[in-house]
């Protein structure tokens, strides 16, 4: 049986209220990191996979558009990557919830352990102390948090790489590499037409990108220009104007690409620090449809009211 | 010492919020020669075969801030859309901050002013800025300025879904009607959005046709026509071909996203000040 089918069947809702069963899904889809994982491909119970055959594999078409869609079965053998191209529909490989980030840069979450402490300076110390997040070992209160993003405001860079990183489609032209999001469908551009960053921009979210083929099969990204008001990934952590964001994007094989993303930011951390190493991700057929999955501020607002702030409602008036 | 963080805020929140000045979209501030967008009044070579591919403008003409430019909401009682009852009924609980209609910043439920998504068809119809459009063997790409939002349109021949779950952006499907004309169709869209800044109503039985005819080499024009059987008692045009320019390939799109706590802090600053003599 689908779940993410049965969840979202709109007879197992109240006919009258269609939008506000759809409103609660997506809601819970972006709010609630428990939620996430009814995300991730539905496992069908009757297919098969066996070493040898390609195919069948269970079907991932979630939203239920499209031609059926495989994907690739992991033990299948891939062919050779096309040289200087990183194009194609890409999800985490190893489930949804592998990119959610939920405790912070997969690479470094904040778990504890000594080793996964970032290398703060004072500055950068006293800014994450002030930051509130929903969840960590530092977590607050939906409704005290100061996470950005909890309002909807986009989530910039490095974060869209951080947090919730899904399907993702890549595009490539002759003067760019075009990253297209799942989450909040957000689009944006890595120039690869030997343009330099430019000096002291008006900052923006994403900020600035420009990218190189390093060899035939490695396009590495530079991004700076971003803005100080967007937190690195969910559990808060700090950057500045002088934030630079290197991302590394490996492909193996056909099938499969590689993401590794360094922080670089002087006035926040004392060294760089890898907030994602060699992120695994496969190759999707062309067709798959990317699911819809955009923050909006009213469902957030109705979301908070019936399900993640329960205590606020003091029972009844 | 200049204050880019305030800056720039307020830059957005007016292009955003102001229809004055939506004149002065400034130039996009990076790349090699293109500071602004080039406008061809003249004749280009000729268009190639089903490709629409391309970073597009349509100066100002994409703003819509009298609602959809074609049916504008001026008074004019040919701009009037064909309302059915529950159509006129829908309009009437609608409160848009602009035109004839407005009401107060405070007093608006216009999605889009919390930064909700504008969905289809308001996406063409509101703000329509510089968009780039990619294609692939099977689909064709849109990229908004506005809410730096991507929308895919599938013309690997799959037909429209039944019954969808709805989305702000709906499900499209697009086909060649002729070497120069793309046709696209949406459904499934979702009841919540506006089709357009005046606050004209849809319904979930909402179907929208976009052609995008590529005139020549430099030029595009996109039309837009409702069909909302439960909202109007006939299609009606929402753009008439609207004139998009063709930009070089390396024109950086501005970024223009609507950003809750920019909007906080605009209607605090500028917004209402009417609200805090109290």
């Amino acid at each position: 049986m689908d779940r993410t089918r049965v969840t979202r069947n709109r007879p197992l809702v109240p006919k009258v209220a269609p939008k506000v069963a759809a409103r609660l899904v997506f809601a819970a889809l972006i709010f609630s990191p428990l939620a996430s994982a009814q995300t991730a491909p539905p496992q069908s119970a009757t297919s098969k996979q066996t070493n040898t055959a390609p195919a069948p594999a269970p079907a991932v078409d979630v939203d239920g558009w499209g031609p059926s869609t495989n994907a690739p079965v992991k033990s299948q053998k891939s062919a050779p990557a096309p040289r200087h191209d990183i194009s194609g529909t890409w999800a985490p490989a190893n489930g949804a919830l592998d990119g959610g980030g939920f405790a912070g840069a997969k690479n470094m979450p904040e778990d504890g352990k000594p080793e996964h402490r970032l290398p703060f300076t004072a500055l950068g110390l006293e800014t994450y102390n002030r930051t509130k997040p929903t969840i960590g070992p530092r977590m607050v209160l939906t409704a005290e948090t100061n996470d950005p993003e909890a309002a909807c405001d986009p989530q910039g860079m490095p974060r869209e790489d951080l947090f919730q990183l899904r399907e993702t489609q890549i595009v490539q032209t002759p003067e760019s590499v075009v990253i297209l999001y799942q989450y909040d469908r957000i689009w944006r551009v890595i120039w690869a037409d030997g343009r330099k960053l430019p000096q002291d921009p008006e900052p923006r979210w994403f900020g600035y990108s420009v990218g190189k083929w390093v060899d035939d099969y490695t396009f590495v990204a530079e991004t700076s220009g971003t803005d100080e008001r967007t937190w690195l990934d969910l559990v808060g952590r700090p950057q500045s104007a002088d934030l630079r964001v290197e991302e590394r994007f490996h492909r193996v094989d056909r099938d499969n690409l590689e993401l590794t993303v360094t922080i670089d930011d002087p006035k926040m951390y004392t060294k760089t620090w890898v907030a994602l190493d060699k992120f695994p991700m496969k190759l999707l057929p062309a067709s798959f449809d990317v699911r819809e999955m955009i923050c909006s501020p009213s469902e957030a607002a109705a979301y908070n009211k019936l399900i993640a702030d329960p205590a606020s409602e003091k029972g009844p008036q | 010492m200049r204050n880019p963080f305030l800056a720039s805020k307020l830059v957005l929140a007016l292009l955003i919020s102001a229809a004055l000045a939506s004149g002065q979209t400034a130039p996009s501030q990076w790349g090699q020669g293109t500071s602004s967008p080039v406008h061809n009044e003249h004749a280009s070579a000729p268009a190639p075969k089903h490709d629409i591919s391309g970073t597009w403008d349509p100066g100002d003409n994409g703003i819509g801030q009298l609602g959809a430019r074609a049916m504008p909401e001026d008074g004019n009682p040919q701009h009037q859309p064909p309302y059915t009852p529950e159509g006129r009924e829908a309009l009437n609980q609608a409160k848009p901050s602009n035109g004839l209609r407005s009401v107060l910043p405070a007093d608006t439920n216009d999605p889009v002013v919390t930064c909700d998504p504008q969905g289809v068809p308001r996406e063409d119809l509101y703000e329509m800025r510089t968009t780039q459009i990619l294609q692939t063997p099977e689909k064709i790409l849109l990229l908004y300025t506005f809410g730096k939002i991507w929308r895919v349109i599938w013309t690997d021949g799959r037909e429209l879904p039944k019954d969808p779950e709805p989305r702000w952006y709906g499900y499209s499907v697009g086909k060649w009607a002729d070497d120069y004309t793309l046709v696209v169709q949406t459904t499934g869209l979702d009841e919540r959005t506006w089709i357009d800044r005046a606050g004209r109503p849809h319904s979930d039985a909402l179907r929208v046709e976009e052609r995008f005819h590529r005139v020549d080499r430099d030029h595009l024009e996109l039309s837009v026509t409702i069909d909302d059987p439960k909202m109007y008692t006939k299609p009606w045009l929402a753009l008439d071909k609207l004139r998009f320019d063709l930009q070089p390939a390396n024109f950086d799109i501005r970024e223009m996203i609507c950003s809750p706590s920019e909007f906080a802090e605009y209607n605090k600053l500028v917004g209402t000040p009417a609200s805090e003599k109290k």
